[in-house]
């Protein structure tokens, strides 16, 4: 916020009056929007009470306390469900407004509590015994109904990790780091690849039909992150090497034209990220085993080289409006 | 002090993006949003956040790779001279810094200067280490350096590695001295970071220091976490244990123990308080953060022993006092406002699904009876969503 500046482009005549009187309040800091600081407290309230309920259910099981907790969980979920379908907007393929500040929020506890008291269920009576992945299943498709339904990227976002965890896939970067990611019998690398591309064909087949377009980015990223960490993955275990190299290629080709399509850096900062590791993988098995003096060079010569082409491109890369 | 860049270029930057963020909602037209354009004009090149990411990772390779390459060239030099080459080499590529990229090339926090100043002051305050000089020049010079950086080059690593120097002195020094200045040290912070917090919070507001917004305000916000830690009982209790070793014995407590239980509690309140009154956004998002780690510090010391329960009730009464808020900022009160009226750049929809789906454990569903899902909560909440 630059404080003198509405009044600056007044004197130059660049803004008009009225506006100069909407703008100036706000820059100045005469008025003062909470949005985001409500919402970071609803988001936080959401998460504190679904994860200290989420906790009570689980014990003093078969207790009177216990049982009340229970009933009080499921008139809490059914409070918030009726208030969203109360004051839901209809369905639409585009982007729905929500009706209120609190609604996406109070969708979303909805949401979590009904994970819990299904996951609850379970525990308790057995139901679906032995079969953690259909629950799974079941949490994946309410979340996605629910995120189409009411228009909730952030329920979407769920729905995909949770489908992704019935197929033992976990999408988390912290994640990424530790060494069982992908264990090496287990194939992983094909399932996330294989998974991968399925939601990414089905994402883009909805964003050509433009059912909720604006869904589209969740959905390609998650699916670029898991394709390009499966495929690297593959790329270290040795074997096959180069069938993995060839499919990070093309997921960088790909990337690469939703990246210029949705005029996303994001995507280009995969393409260059896993394209390079690719790349460089490729060259260590060739040349630099033999050389390790060729390391620095390489190193030194490809970044530069790549900045270069950064600032000799430089038009390419700045985002136009 | 003059900055490295052009300084009218720098000026019309920060125009054209908040014009920019004026333009989304609505707030002036296509037409004005061109003519600010044309009115505005800068040669810098300052690439979106991605770009500058990659371009930063990409110039620290490779600068790896120059260091690897001078190291196998240096290696037969004698010891002696090793500090002295890595002080030159510094120097050198601060230069290179300047003269190629921000005179030649008219980069602007681009990642490649960032890569570059951390690389070349590594070096040179690498160098002066190696040097062994006395102990209490070192937290000194990187005070100077780090400042000198961040006033040039506009850094914000730096303005926070510059307080982060003088924490070290203040505490270096009077850890020192030892006996009653020991037990200052949470004081002396308090004492030292207020006047620094009120003097960052006038400079700010200076015409003249316009181009400093953004570092005043990462030395404002510090300050005020500070101030707030030198007083936080968790913090003075654990660093006295732990870097100065005092020994508690069981029932013991740290000296003034009830000064920093009533700095713990009342400093958010106090910060919460005068940032209403004052419209002050960085005491209310300060305040904000406080009021979570001092619930946490009277959680530690004080466990009822079911966490559960405390993070249901928290849970609920947080929910019920914002929907309170949310109902009662329904019109505009005080200037107050629940309305979205003026986006923040890193406020977007898809960052808050992605945070959703790592903090709400999408993940955690296979084996959530084992864990009953709180899996992630101490570390999700608070940071991102401040």
């Amino acid at each position: 916020m630059i404080k003198g500046l509405p009044k600056e482009l007044l004197d130059k005549n660049l803004i008009t009056t009225d506006q100069f009187n909407k703008i100036d309040p706000i820059v100045s800091g005469k008025i003062i929007s909470v949005f985001y600081e409500l919402r970071a407290l609803l988001y936080l309230g959401v998460m504190l009470l679904a994860t200290g309920l989420g906790i009570l259910i689980y014990q003093n099981i078969g207790e009177l306390g216990h049982l009340l907790s229970i009933v009080a969980l499921t008139l809490i979920m059914i409070a918030c469900f009726w208030y969203v379908i109360q004051k839901g907007l209809p369905y639409s393929n585009d982007k729905v407004k929500a009706p209120t500040p609190y609604f996406d929020y109070i969708l979303l506890l909805g949401c979590l509590l009904t994970i819990a008291i299904q996951g609850y269920l379970q525990f308790q009576y057995q139901i679906l015994d032995d079969n953690l992945g259909l629950s799974t299943l079941l949490s994946a498709l309410l979340f996605f109904v629910m995120a189409y339904r009411f228009d909730h990227v952030g329920i979407l976002s769920l729905g995909i990790t949770a489908l992704a965890s019935f197929w033992s896939l976990s999408i988390s970067p912290q994640k990424w780091y530790s060494s069982d990611f992908f264990s090496m019998e287990s194939n992983l690398q094909i399932t996330a690849i294989v998974f991968s591309s399925v939601l990414a064909g089905i994402a883009m087949g909805l964003d050509v039909k433009s059912i909720k377009k604006h869904f589209t980015f969740t959905y390609i990223n998650f699916s670029s992150l898991i394709y390009f960490v499966g495929a690297t993955a593959g790329l270290f275990m040795g074997d096959y090497y180069y069938s993995y190299l060839l499919l990070i290629y093309v997921g960088c080709v790909l990337s690469f034209f939703f990246a210029k399509q949705k005029r996303s850096f994001l995507f280009l900062l995969y393409v260059f990220v896993f394209g390079y590791i690719a790349t460089t993988y490729l060259l260590s098995d060739l040349f630099f085993d033999r050389e390790p003096e060729l390391w620095f060079l390489y190193s030194f010569v490809s970044c530069g080289g790549f900045i270069f082409f950064i600032i000799r491109y430089r038009n390419y890369f700045t985002r136009k409006p | 002090m003059k900055i490295a860049y052009n300084e009218i270029g720098v000026y019309n930057l920060s125009v054209l993006k908040e014009t920019k963020r004026w333009f989304k909602h609505g707030l002036i037209s296509a037409e004005q949003s061109e003519s600010i354009k044309a009115a505005y004009q800068t040669s810098l090149f300052n690439p979106n956040l991605m770009i500058r990411i990659l371009l930063f990772v990409a110039s620290a390779l490779g600068l790896a790779g120059v260091t690897g390459i001078l190291v196998l060239l240096s290696m037969d030099s004698s010891e002696n001279i090793i500090p002295w080459l890595c002080i030159f080499y510094g120097l050198g590529s601060l230069f290179f810094l300047e003269l190629v990229f921000i005179k030649g090339n008219h980069h602007y926090k681009s990642g490649v200067n960032e890569a570059l100043l951390y690389h070349s002051l590594g070096f040179f305050l690498g160098g002066i280490l190696a040097l062994e000089i006395n102990e209490h020049f070192i937290a000194v010079i990187g005070f100077i350096v780090f400042s000198i950086a961040a006033i040039r080059y506009l850094d914000l690593i730096c303005t926070l590695c510059a307080i982060a120097s003088l924490c070290g002195f203040i505490f270096f020094e009077l850890n020192e001295a030892g006996g009653w200045f020991q037990a200052l040290i949470p004081f002396a912070f308090i004492l030292i970071f207020i006047p620094i917090y009120f003097f960052a919070k006038r400079a700010r507001g200076k015409q003249a220091l316009r181009l400093w917004y953004d570092n005043l305000l990462a030395v404002e916000a510090v300050s005020l976490l500070l101030v707030y830690a030198g007083g936080n009982y968790f913090v003075v209790r654990e660093l006295s244990v732990e870097m100065m070793n005092l020994y508690l014995e069981e029932g013991q407590d740290i000296p003034f123990a009830i000064v920093f239980y009533i700095l713990t509690a009342v400093t958010p309140i106090a910060y919460l308080y005068s940032g209403i009154k004052k419209k002050d956004k960085v005491l209310i998002r300060v305040s904000l953060l406080l009021l979570a780690l001092s619930a946490f510090t009277f959680k530690y010391y004080f466990s009822l022993g079911h966490p559960e329960i405390s993070l249901t009730i928290a849970g609920a009464v947080l929910l019920l006092i914002t929907l309170w808020l949310l109902n009662y900022l329904k019109v505009m009160r005080n200037g107050y406002t629940r309305e979205n009226i003026m986006s923040e750049k890193w406020g977007d929809a898809n960052v808050e699904a992605f945070v959703i789906s790592q903090t709400l454990g999408g993940n955690q569903m296979p084996d959530r009876i084992e864990t009953g899902g709180g899996g992630q909560f101490g570390g999700g909440g608070s940071s991102e969503s401040f």
